[in-house]
């Protein structure tokens, strides 16, 4: 028997305690059962003790009990359970245990008999609810599939082992299991509440590694939280495993097949083959093979990154074969961006997007795109193989009828993910029209017409706003017209204020109200509006014929404006007093009539005529009042016009008419005319006619009641330019200072302005000169006589040379400027006085020299005697020659030279071989003029060498440069009367420097100084001394009279005399020089010693 | 060789009239020509399909091994081996299966490369000219009096189709293979129908 010891009740619990028990209390619980236990263990031990009691329930109905029999006890041993309570029910053992209807709560004892052995034994127990477990039955898997695309398993099991707790919780644990080591890769629970009713729950798990690489092992247990149970719970047993695998074929095969996955994802990889797997790769980076099972392997890639359009390639190498794979690697759609609603016609809404960021996924796996509109539930989906980047994306959605507000949803989706943007829009408010169609014109009168024209939609709800743009040559018009929507898309309008006979161009576009946007313009469409009746009559003219019997009528053609259509004809009547005389019908374009009259007062009558009927009448009168009182002003213009001006004059009463035309037209000239209101006082005239240059005659003519007066007559130019000739000019008289000059009017058509003087021009020149200087150049020796009188026709030009050529030159101006110029050359006539003064003045001058020098000789000859001709020494009383016969000799000592007088016995006169010109009198031209760079040559052998000097003295001034010179020399010797002659050119003479310039000097004292040293060591031969004149032969330069640099110490042209010569030498020819006027050349003369002012 | 070849010549004259009509002359000159050229095009499809199908497509040292392509197979190694006819109605019967099959490749090539126009084209020309050098060559066997006795199997469009349906990896190494097959059979032909040139390579 059960002492009470095997009772057990844990203290806090009652009976009637209520049983919803927290966690924390389960817990306690269980340590209470177990702590039970471990006493009924030890009881049990002590005589007939029940050994590993343990009751639990699976369905709170039953409570199943069991236990080891005590030790001792028989095998065959019969037993019975009785429960101590009202009805004190007994229960066979079986089996080591027994199950019993669940108990109320509380204690019960039970009783163990031990109906054989023990003695009849029995032993107790105190049972509570709270010593039953409660242990679920084991839940059973009703399928377990797979879908191997996706790597995707799908559980399906019931709760039927838990149907009997209502309301319950229940914790379902699944576990997935893999080969080949039954490795656990996965166990997630999942919670559920029973509803009494036998319900079949779902599971699915994805797996990382693809289906097909192993067999993947499946198994599911349960823990039911009753509330009303006060016992603990536990676990159920795990079911049966149930697997999925792949049956692999004969060829080995990658997986996952053709999977899209995220960007930057982690993968697996496997090949499931029979064969071993040499190594595996993606695109061209190998990755280390994971040994599966089998010769199955796998390759992990962490990170993916964006895959090309054709997918990346994932390639296994087997021994013999390649197995692969594609994985497309990319990214879910971005959101749409930019999304725009509008409608073209309110029948079609038309979306745009902007797709952003580009996915990576291309063809079957592109964005998908649908528009939905969640009022309607209408939906429309954009589904497109080929996407280009940044392409802007279209959806047309078809709009249900009378909605005008849309709440637009579009959504895009790949197999990656999706993303929306949505769109709230009253579309009667996007409305962007289609262009305008077929534009349509038609003339309702002559400044009216229709347009028509068909705009696509369905537009009766809304307004339209059209403009219609208007052109016509040189101007455009804008109209904004208001119409209603029509549904069945025609629309006309009425454009009104047109211009007769005048081709428009309309087109148009539209626009809703309120405004969204315009829409294109339709093409355009040429349109010419109806002729009407001129507007005015044309503005008409009359001249009178040159004999005046005839009136010739001119109008002009009504502008466009005014005739109001093409003028087939204008009609041309006369009107006096007693009678009306018609003309006929004058057809255009003749714009001119010519009638006979009789008498000069008629009233003239023009009408233009176009289609449309005649224009009003333009009348003129005929007579011409005189005007004695007239005068002839000029006016120049500025461009193209010319403003001519006039006091108001009361008189006119209806206009001012201008009329002008060239002036070299012969009479009646007319070019054009124009009217001005009478009380005008100015008129700009303006026409594409007038050209520069041009003399244009003004009349103004002032319209009176009984007809025209021309009031002023004025001549102008619109622009002044120069002459195109010069005058014609002709010399009437020459004398010998003097020359009388003619000209000619210059014709009016080559004046080309108004003509403001004549500038004359003269100068010294001959028709030969080939360089003249240029009469702009201002030069001093052009002389300028500026004739500002026009009316003057001659010139006389006075103070001039006699026997010199001028020459002339005449130009006209104007305001615009000089005009060429006209030149002619004229030789003054030679003055007889001055030629006989020339050739009496030089006699008489050499005649009286010849008396004073001969007397003078006379008187001094033993002075001239002692100084040019002393007495020769004798050389052999000379010492110095005996101290030179002492050297000779060898004399040991050396003396010093004594310098004895040494008398010279002879004048040695050096002279280059080469020819020096010879200088007449005779010769008018200057060799240095004419030859500047010839004597700048031969300058270094002209020189002459006159020269005297002992030999010791040559010894001493000696130098090899003045050996070579004497060797191209000739030396000659004459006696001092040669030295009279001439020896050397003028030219020569500029560069004698008055040191070592050639002349006699006295034996006694040669200067030979440091200059001529140092001449003669730079070579020149000219430093040679020898024979000087005494005199300062700087002062026996002479020059020419009439030479313009006769004055100038520094001039290149002197002369070269010699104190012997008996007459003045000198070049009467200037030299040449291009600045400067030549002389006179071939006239030079004596009078030229007699000019003081060598160009007047 | 030059004895194989003697051989083939041989057989050449035996099948073949000994002096063409001209007609036939200038079409098989033609035809020859057509080869040629389309060897040169088939070079250049494959070259631009393999820049398509990424790496290790092209790569140096990656060759496919060659799965059987439902009803084309490679000219067989012993092709040379057999009478002229004959391997002019093996030519014509392969360039027969070509088109479709290079028309599956370019379906699937259009949904993997859309944005590759060239390749595409190159494809649909491909199956093109097949077809046209295919007509062209039963053309000089029906001249020669060589065509085949009975009607050829139908194309394996629906073979192609089925092929289609397998793995993105499968359907390019599938193209990989048809665009090899048809440079192999227009070069094939291309060498066939030397020999019936007049003046031709024996």
């Amino acid at each position: 028997m059960m002492d009470v010891s095997l009772c057990w009740r844990p203290p806090a619990w009652t009976v009637g305690e209520k049983r919803m028990r927290t966690a924390p209390t389960l817990r306690r619980l269980l340590s209470a059962l177990t702590l039970l236990h471990v006493m009924v263990q030890v009881n049990s031990q002590k005589r007939g003790a029940l050994r590993d009691l343990k009751c639990t329930t699976n369905n709170l109905q039953v409570w199943d009990c069991a236990w080891k029999a005590p030790l001792g006890a028989g095998h065959g041993t019969v037993n019975e359970v009785c429960i101590d309570d009202r009805l004190h029910s007994c229960y066979p053992l079986e089996k080591g245990n027994v199950k019993i209807p669940a108990l109320p709560p509380g204690d019960h004892e039970v009783i163990v008999n031990y109906l054989h052995g023990f003695n009849g034994s029995s032993a107790k127990f105190i049972l509570n609810e709270q010593n039953v477990s409660l242990i679920p039955n084991t839940p059973e898997i009703l399928t377990l599939s797979a879908d191997f695309s996706t790597s995707t398993l799908y559980l399906t099991w019931d709760d039927r082992s838990c149907a009997f707790a209502h309301h319950s919780k229940v914790t379902w644990e699944i576990k997935v299991l893999r080969t080949p080591r039954m490795e656990l890769v996965n166990v997630v629970t999942y919670n559920t509440t029973l509803h009494g009713r036998d319900t079949v729950h779902y599971w699915r798990w994805t797996s990382d590694l693809p289906l097909q690489c192993a067999t993947h092992y499946v198994g599911i247990r349960c823990y039911l939280d009753h509330l009303h149970f006060a016992g603990p719970k536990e676990w159920s047993a795990w079911s049966p495993l149930m697997n999925i695998s792949w049956a692999p074929e004969s060829e080995a095969k990658a997986f996952p097949q053709d999977k899209v996955v995220l960007v930057g994802s982690n993968i697996t990889f496997c090949c499931v083959s029979q064969t071993k797997v040499l190594s595996g790769q993606i695109g061209k980076t190998f990755y280390p093979l994971i040994h599966l099972y089998g010769q199955n392997v796998a390759i992990h890639i962490q990170n993916i990154s964006v895959s090309e359009n054709s997918g990346t390639n994932v390639v296994f190498m087997i021994e013999d074969n390649v197995c692969g794979t594609v994985v497309f690697a990319g990214y879910p759609p971005d959101v749409p961006q930019k999304l725009n609603c509008e409608t073209h016609d309110l029948k079609d809404i038309i979306c745009n997007w902007n797709p952003g960021r580009p996915t990576g996924l291309v063809g079957p796996r592109n964005t998908n795109y649908t528009l939905l509109d969640s009022f309607s539930g209408k939906s429309v989906t954009f589904k497109r193989f080929e996407t280009l980047t940044n392409e802007s994306y279209q959806l047309l959605f078809q709009m249900p009828p009378h909605q005008e507000i849309y709440n637009l949803t579009l959504t895009a989706r790949n197999p990656l993910g999706q993303s929306e943007s949505a769109i709230l829009v009253n579309i009667t408010e996007r409305v962007c029209p289609h262009t305008p169609t077929s534009l349509k014109v038609k003339d309702i009168n002559s400044t009216v017409v229709t347009l028509s024209w068909h705009l696509p939609g369905n537009f009766a709800r809304i307004n339209l706003v059209c403009q219609i743009e208007i052109w016509k040559p040189n101007s455009k018009q804008e109209l904004n017209i208001t119409i209603k929507g029509v549904e069945n898309s025609s629309y006309l309008v009425v454009v009104d204020k047109l211009n007769p006979y005048t081709t428009y161009t309309f087109r148009i576009r539209c626009s809703t109200e309120p405004f969204w946007k315009w829409s294109k313009w339709s093409s355009g469409k040429r349109h010419l509006t109806t002729e009407a009746i001129p507007s005015k009559g044309p503005d008409t003219w009359r001249e009178w014929s040159s004999d005046g019997r005839n009136l010739i009528i001119y109008w002009k053609p009504l502008p466009i404006s005014e005739a109001n259509g093409k003028i087939l004809s204008y009609n041309v009547s006369c009107s006096s007093h007693e009678e009306v005389q018609s003309m006929s019908e004058i057809l255009d374009p003749q714009h001119r009539a010519e009638l006979q009259l009789v008498k000069d007062d008629y009233i003239i009558s023009v009408v233009a005529k176009n289609s449309a009927g005649p224009s009003p009448p333009s009348r003129i009168a005929s007579m011409e009042i005189p005007n004695d009182d007239l005068t002839v002003e000029q006016a120049v213009g500025l461009g193209k016009k010319i403003r001519l001006t006039w006091p108001p004059d009361p008189n006119v009463t209806c206009d001012y008419v201008i009329k002008w035309c060239n002036s070299s037209r012969s009479e009646p000239c007319l070019m054009d005319w124009k009217k001005v209101p009478s009380n005008s006082t100015e008129a700009v005239i303006e026409s594409d006619q007038f050209r520069p240059g041009v003399r244009y005659n003004f009349f103004l003519y002032g319209c009176r009641s009984q007809g025209y007066q021309l009031l002023r007559s004025i001549i102008g130019y619109i622009e002044e330019l120069a002459p195109i000739v010069a005058p014609n000019f002709t010399v009437e008289d020459t004398s010998a200072d003097s020359i009388l000059v003619r000209w000619e009017d210059i014709p009016v058509e080559e004046l080309r302005g108004f003509l403001r003087g004549y500038l004359f021009y003269f100068q010294k020149g001959e028709r030969d000169t080939p360089k003249m200087r240029s009469l702009e150049t201002g030069h001093s020796d052009i002389k300028v006589k500026n004739i500002t009188d026009t009316s003057q026709k001659t010139l006389r030009i006075a103070d001039l040379q006699g026997k010199t050529s001028y020459r002339l030159v005449l130009r006209a101006y104007t305001d615009g400027g000089l005009g060429p110029e006209k030149s002619m050359f004229v030789v003054t006539k030679e003055n007889s006085v001055g030629l006989i003064i020339a050739i009496l003045i030089p006699v008489a001058v050499a005649v009286i020299v010849g008396v004073v020098t001969s007397t003078l000789c006379y008187r001094k000859r033993e002075w001239i005697k002692e100084t040019f001709y002393p007495d020769i020494p004798n050389p052999e009383n000379c010492k110095a020659l005996q101290f030179q016969k002492s050297v000779c000799e060898g004399s040991n000592a050396l003396k010093t030279l004594e310098m004895n007088p040494c008398t010279p016995n002879d004048v040695e006169v050096l002279e280059t071989r080469s020819i020096i010109p010879k200088i007449e009198d005779t010769e008018i031209i200057s060799p240095v003029a004419e030859r500047p760079e010839e004597i700048s040559e031969a300058e270094p052998e002209n020189h002459v060498v006159v020269s005297y000097c002992p030999p010791i003295i040559e010894e001493e001034i000696a130098n090899p440069a003045a050996d070579d010179a004497g060797g191209a020399s000739q030396v000659v010797y004459i006696d001092v009367q040669s030295m009279c002659q001439p020896q050397a050119r003028p030219e020569d003479e500029q560069d004698i420097d008055p040191i070592v310039g050639a002349g006699y000097k006295p034996q006694m004292r040669l200067p030979i100084n440091s200059a001529v040293e140092e001449t003669a060591a730079e070579n020149d031969a000219d430093s040679t001394a020898g024979y000087r004149p005494q005199a300062n032969v700087n002062t026996w330069n002479l020059v020419s009279p009439d030479s313009p640099r006769s004055t100038d110490s520094n001039s290149e042209i002197v002369s070269f005399g010699s104190p012997c010569s008996v007459n003045s030498r000198q070049f009467l020819i200037p030299p040449k020089d291009d600045d400067s006027p030549k002389s006179n050349g071939g006239a030079w003369s004596f009078t030229n010693f007699f000019q003081n002012k060598p160009n007047d | 060789m030059s004895q194989r070849e003697g051989n083939l010549e041989d057989d050449a004259q035996a099948d073949t009239p000994i002096s063409l009509l001209p007609h036939l002359e200038a079409k098989i000159r033609q035809t020859h020509s057509l080869a040629h050229l389309l060897s040169k095009y088939a070079e250049q499809l494959l070259e631009e399909y393999v820049q398509h199908q990424g790496d290790p497509f092209g790569l140096p040292g990656f060759s496919p091994p060659r799965l059987p392509v439902a009803g084309l197979s490679a000219p067989a190694a012993g092709h040379t081996g057999l009478s002229l006819p004959e391997r002019l109605r093996l030519d014509a019967a392969a360039l027969e299966a070509l088109p479709a099959l290079l028309d599956v490749v370019r379906r699937r090539q259009a949904e993997l490369n859309p944005r590759a126009p060239r390749l595409l084209r190159c494809l649909e020309d491909a199956a093109l000219q097949a077809r046209a050098l295919g007509a062209a060559l039963d053309t000089v066997l029906a001249a020669l009096g060589a065509a085949a006795p009975g009607p050829r199997p139908p194309p394996p469009a629906a073979a192609a189709a089925a092929n289609s349906a397998a793995g993105v990896f499968s359907a390019k190494v599938l193209g990989l293979h048809v665009c090899s097959l048809y440079g192999e059979w227009v070069s094939r032909t291309e060498g066939d129908l030397g020999q019936l040139v007049p003046g031709g390579p024996a």
